[in-house]
């Protein structure tokens, strides 16, 4: 399938515009510190001492305070709704990559466990080098006491990596999908990770020189001869032939992590306090409802909640467990007319079905939950959106599944073929387990059982289907389901056959 | 859901344990550290225990994920029984493994966190937990479909006795049935 410009420049175009300024800000960062430590005056006694591991650790260490910073800012996930639903945020494309945020957030981490190697391996050579070239004619630059001495390396240190060591072993994906808990305990001890983090420096270990103008490095004193040096050497330092006025004098480094860091640190904690602020007040049980397959929607109250289609909501179920949450999205929304929240149980995110003229909705499974609640906003009124035709597809394994909203389903296409848009949805069910002869048989869903379908959709006809009758059109392609499907849809969104029309991709993730 | 495998969690802390060492002995050689044999060693740890750890074990409940091209590595380990399915065996040697590392500056860290891993695998074998392999999907796991299906019927379907299907006398209402289409008799 040949890949079009066009539609990957849609598709992939902003997230791997974000890709390119974090890499580009992270090598700048790296290249800027290194060579300041590798030509810089101030630093010239100290790198003739430590050699390449000082460059390298302090070039990784500005990397890391960059994006042990940027690593917060993507979890503040009610500020990050907030600006979704500012007019701040106008164009769709920013909104997309708001999406996008919990990838950036482990690409950060990944960066911080990849530079935190660097880093330490970097002290590793340093210690070693503060040992071996003790020097004699500089005494206060030392961190060693004596020629040879080892000294063992700061506590903070080891225990940083430890718990990063936690924190990252508890996050692989295989992990996050079986035991949660895990993952979740562990990656809270971020908070002692920071503190510590900003301690970190404050031991002062390299020290810069103070008084350079007066004492241009390399030079020579009045009268004391450097043993080690011949005069060649000497005369290639920076400041070759000039005398020198004072003794060399140096000061510890000042700390500058807790200015990268207290920003982000602050919002995330602000942001996690609104969170525990707004859980405190009650919600009230309305009704359970049992539907097939084993799965179960709750109605509930709770004042003034505000809501929008795609929305998930995070629960908390003291007598289950007081510390954990879990997200659900919302199935059905509250209006004016129907104060109540539903959800069916399971996951995602605040989507723009309705800023397209023509979306592709694709659910698979329990997936259909977050288009249920489009559904629902739809049957509430579906003239004043943007959106002017709707093709759902829903797939499953069993027949029965489709009964969970089999009642929504066909009220929208009863309102639909009433106000007289017929073509407005476009409905397509199909059940993937051929076994059987399968029918819905009631005679009141019967506009479900003439549009059933055995065996799995056919995605690029159905592609092909909707480029030829919407021509020239951005079509909205949004997935809720098995990463097979996803990455299908995918492909397809970034091909090129489809007569003019664009293919925008969302995909939402379940964890 | 609810129970919580340990396991899980020192396979990944051993295999992170077994790459920090492997660097750790690595910067230790190139760096020219003194006692550079406890470097070779930390070195040696770090492959051994990557490669033991590499292959996931199976989940007691739900789908398992294998790393990639993991099965020859499943294969190895498989092979030494129960001295790699038992969580006590691994636990106590990843001890035994940590302690010399622990006498270079540059395998410190690779040591406490093998050290870390060995507490959990500990944890879940006090559980009970047991390593087993990821093996693949087996045909034969199927039910077994029986022959007859396969051969056409030999015998009519069987039917009430001569007596129930004949129509009765008495019974005129039941025996009468209308015909759909009109039944005249052929005049010519």
């Amino acid at each position: 399938m040949a890949l079009s410009v066009r539609s990957w420049v849609a598709n992939e175009g902003g997230k791997h515009l974000v890709l390119v300024l974090w890499l580009g800000a992270n090598t700048l960062l790296f290249m800027r510190t290194f060579l300041l430590y590798y030509c810089g005056q101030q630093y010239h006694y100290l790198h003739q001492m430590l050699g390449l591991g000082l460059c390298i650790s302090r070039a990784s260490a500005s990397v890391l305070n960059l994006n042990c910073s940027l690593v917060l800012l993507p979890m503040c996930r009610s500020l990050l709704t907030y600006l979704r639903g500012t007019h701040t945020v106008r164009s769709r494309k920013a909104r997309r990559l708001l999406d996008k945020s919990k990838t950036f957030h482990m690409a950060c981490g990944v960066a911080i466990c990849v530079f935190s190697v660097v880093h330490v391996s970097a002290h590793l050579v340093n210690m070693v080098n503060f040992s071996v070239r003790y020097s004699e004619e500089f005494p206060s630059l030392n961190v060693a006491r004596y020629r040879g001495e080892v000294r063992f390396p700061g506590i903070t240190g080891i225990l940083l990596v430890l718990i990063l060591f936690l924190m990252f072993t508890a996050s692989s994906y295989c992990i996050r999908v079986s035991n949660y808990e895990i993952f979740w305990y562990t990656h809270n001890l971020f908070i002692v990770f920071y503190i510590i983090l900003i301690v970190h420096v404050v031991g002062g270990a390299l020290k810069y020189q103070t008084n350079f103008e007066a004492h241009p490095p390399g030079c020579l004193r009045a009268n004391q001869t450097n043993p080690d040096k011949t005069e060649e050497e000497s005369g290639q330092a920076e400041g070759d032939g000039r005398s020198c006025r004072e003794e060399a004098r140096f000061q510890p480094n000042s700390p500058e992590t807790w200015l990268w860091v207290s920003g982000p640190l602050c919002l995330y904690c602000a942001e996690r306090l609104y969170r525990y602020i707004r859980s405190n007040s009650p919600v009230t049980i309305v009704a359970v409802v049992r539907h097939p397959c084993d799965v179960i929607e709750l109605r509930m109250l709770k004042k003034d909640f505000k809501a929008h289609p795609g929305q998930y909501i995070v629960l908390n179920c003291p007598s289950v467990s007081s510390f954990e949450n879990h997200p659900f999205t919302l199935t059905a929304c509250p209006t004016e007319k129907k104060e109540t929240l539903g959800i069916h149980l399971r996951v995602v995110g605040d989507w723009t079905v309705f800023n397209y003229e023509v979306s592709l909705c694709v659910a698979g499974g329990i997936g259909v939950t977050p288009f249920a609640c489009v559904l629902h906003a739809l049957l509430d009124g579906w003239r004043h959106f943007r959106l002017r035709r709707l093709y759902f597809v829903w797939v499953c394994r069993e027949l029965q599944s489709f009964y969970w909203f089999a009642e929504l389903l066909c009220a929208l296409h009863h309102k639909l073929w009433k106000e007289n848009r017929p073509d407005y949805l476009n409905l397509q069910l199909f059940v993937s387990q051929t076994d059987g002869l399968q029918n819905i048989s009631e005679e009141r869903y019967r506009p479900l059982s003439s549009r059933l379908m055995i065996g799995r959709p056919r995605w690029k006809l159905l592609f092909e289907e909707i480029g030829r009758t919407n021509k020239h059109k951005r079509v909205g392609v949004f997935c809720c389901g098995p990463k097979g499907i996803s990455r299908t849809l995918h492909r397809l969104c970034n091909s090129d056959r489809y007569s003019g029309t664009t293919f925008e991709f969302n995909k939402e993730s379940f964890s | 859901n609810g129970k919580i495998e340990w396991a899980m969690w020192a396979n990944e802390q051993a295999l992170a344990a077994g790459l920090i060492l492997l660097t750790g002995g690595i910067v230790g050689v190139a760096g020219q550290f003194r006692d550079r044999e406890f470097a070779a060693y930390s070195i040696a740890a770090g492959v051994f225990v990557c490669l033991l750890e590499y292959p996931r074990g199976k989940r007691n409940k739900g789908t398992s994920v294998e790393r990639t091209g993991q099965y020859c590595f499943t294969v190895c380990v498989k092979s030494f029984g129960p001295l790699t399915r038992n969580y006590y065996v691994r636990a106590f040697l990843h001890a035994a493994i940590c302690v010399p590392g622990g006498f270079i500056l540059a395998a410190v860290l690779g040591c406490v966190c093998l050290g870390i891993a060995s507490l959990i695998y500990l944890a879940a074998a006090i559980r009970g937990e047991q390593w087993e392999p990821i093996l693949p999907w087996k045909e034969s796991a199927r039910k077994p479909v029986g022959e007859s299906i396969k051969l056409p019927p030999q015998n009519p379907p069987p039917r009430p006795p001569a007596e129930m299907r004949r129509k009765r006398a008495e019974d005129l209402e039941a025996a009468a049935y209308v015909n759909p289409i009109a039944v005249t008799a052929n005049d010519d």
